[in-house]
């Protein structure tokens, strides 16, 4: 993949806290449209690798670029936290109607965004008067309020329950495929990286590198969720991916031993 | 970008069981209040004819008879001093209002500078600790000479007084922004200034709003301090006038005045508080 065509570009990336290599050397080139998912056992460094590609941390060597450039938070990618981190000072149409407003974008569109994420209904409620999926929903909204070609998500469904974590990667999935935008996504499970990615980066424990890298030649849209998870292809992409984790997690705990890194 | 699936939003269960379970506790607080009240009541007048000596303890209807002699002209002599009670009072209240609000604004200030540069708030921490350790009284003299005896130095006693509390709450809410709305408003694209108008700021009004409750609190105990020189008309003044003639009935009197609208100005910040700010308490 030609270099200029890349929406992220991380070459010989590496980031430390301290005397602490949390991630890298790490190079990957993620080409426009992809849905890349890091994942990796707890503490190997992914959510770092995100925080660099979003602009929030600087690599301590290599470069990374979004777009051609350096990142910068704000600039050219949405994000989703682990948490929703909306603002409980705003409704939850205020949250997202900020997002406009700080792109310089008329907020007349708010509704719309929100029923993009199945919300309906919502957009006067007090954040804390929704359920932590809908919380989740609008955060989502907010990161693709502005027509940015990047979005970064950070173990996004984590904190949510099988059910609710469920729907919302297949609306994901879906958004996703139809949206075209290039994903990068962070998870420590395995099934939601198959279930997810066009291509799946497995990594090491710390210093996190890439231990396999795998396209996902599942098709994107077209299946029912439960048909897709039904593929044989499917299953063995799970059972390959999963040993790949925990094979990773083992060698480098050997190496390295027991992890203990700064968040 | 429209994902099929429509969610509706969930209601809180607002169960009447709850409703009419939290009514009753009502109830009860105001009933134990007011027996409250009665029983600190009987235990007053009790002590009073115990006593028999009302200017060590007058007793409840000294005190109601003052406040019909205060609020009304007598023989030719309009309430106390020349003035009525509700109007010592309304002078007090001014004066409390002008200081608390000079004081609140520049303790915001203050509070918001010392809370985002860390200079500033190395120099200035102990300066404001400083201030606020010092009993109004103390430095009332300094203002006496500085500014005279007029309204003037009293307002500047309960800006004083009023400024650390609001400058330290919100120095300390405002220092101690959570990281990640932060960082989702900088992922939004926000600018230094608007993290501050749009985060730091509202996330610090619960701590700033405690802060001004105990400004407001401290300019109505100092507010005695301020009127113990040219007092009149105003509260302090007039038990401080009541105190050198002895008369202890006007002085208790005062006392309630005091404390009964300090109670109802608190009521009314509290209500302020959870209309302003909703989100007390939630994230």
């Amino acid at each position: 993949m030609s270099s200029d065509s890349a929406a992220v570009e991380l070459a010989n990336v590496e980031h430390s806290y301290g005397d602490v290599t949390a991630v890298g050397p790490v190079s990957l080139s993620v080409p426009a449209g992809e849905f890349l998912v890091l994942v990796g056992a707890s503490g190997c460094g992914k959510s770092t690798l995100l925080r660099l590609i979003a602009g929030f941390e600087q690599p301590t060597t290599g470069t990374v670029l979004t777009g051609g450039r350096a990142p910068r938070p704000g600039r050219g990618a949405g994000l989703v936290f682990q948490q929703p981190r909306l603002f409980p000072w705003k409704t939850v149409g205020g949250n997202v109607a900020l997002a406009l407003r700080y792109a310089g974008l008329p907020t007349d569109r708010v509704d719309e965004l929100l029923a993009g994420v199945g919300l309906h209904d919502v957009a006067h409620r007090r954040t804390w008067q929704i359920s932590g999926g809908q919380q989740q929903r609008v955060a989502i909204a907010r990161a693709l309020a502005v027509d940015n070609p990047l979005l970064l998500l950070d173990e996004p469904f984590a904190a949510l329950d099988a059910l609710t974590r469920e729907r919302l990667q297949e609306d994901l999935r879906r958004v996703s495929a139809r949206t075209g935008r290039t994903c990068v996504f962070v998870t420590h499970s395995v099934d939601e990286a198959v279930f997810l990615g066009s291509r799946v980066v497995v990594l090491t424990a710390r210093p996190g590198r890439v231990a396999l890298d795998l396209k996902v030649g599942l098709p994107r849209d077209g299946l029912a969720p439960d048909e897709l998870r039904g593929l044989p292809e499917y299953a063995a992409l799970r059972s390959q991916i999963g040993h790949a984790v925990r094979e990773a997690a083992t060698v480098s705990e050997k190496a390295i031993g027991p992890e203990g890194v700064p968040a | 970008m429209s994902i099929i699936a429509p969610v509706r939003p969930t209601t809180e269960p607002a169960t009447g069981g709850a409703r009419t379970a939290r009514a009753k506790g009502g109830r009860r607080r105001v009933l134990l209040r007011v027996v409250a009240l009665l029983v600190l009541y009987a235990l007053w007048e009790i002590t009073a004819r115990v006593t028999r000596n009302p200017v060590f303890i007058p007793g409840p209807g000294a005190v109601w008879h003052q406040l019909i002699v205060t609020s009304t002209t007598h023989d030719g002599v309009r309430g106390y001093s020349g003035h009525l009670l509700i109007e010592h009072l309304g002078v007090s209240l001014r004066r409390i209002l002008i200081g608390s609000v000079i004081g609140v604004a520049a303790g915001l200030v203050l509070g918001v500078v010392m809370g985002t540069v860390g200079w500033i708030r190395v120099v200035a921490e102990p300066v404001v600790t400083f201030v606020r350790a010092l009993p109004p009284l103390a430095y009332f003299s300094l203002f006496i000479i500085w500014f005279g005896i007029d309204e003037t130095p009293k307002l500047w006693l309960l800006s004083i007084a009023a400024l650390p509390p609001v400058a330290v709450a919100t120095a300390a809410a405002v220092y101690s922004a959570p990281t990640g709305l932060v960082e989702a408003a900088r992922a939004l694209g926000a600018g230094r200034w608007q993290i501050v108008r749009d985060v730091v700021l509202p996330n610090a009004l619960p701590e700033i709003f405690t802060g001004i409750r105990l400004a407001v609190g401290v300019a109505y105990s100092s507010v005695v301090a301020a009127e113990t020189i040219n007092g009149v008309p105003g509260i302090g003044g007039l038990i401080r006038d009541a105190q050198r003639y002895s008369q202890t009935d006007v002085v208790v009197l005062g006392l309630f005045a005091i404390g009964l609208s300090g109670l109802l100005i608190d009521a009314l910040l509290r209500t302020a508080e959870t209309r302003l700010i909703p989100w007390r308490g939630r994230s």
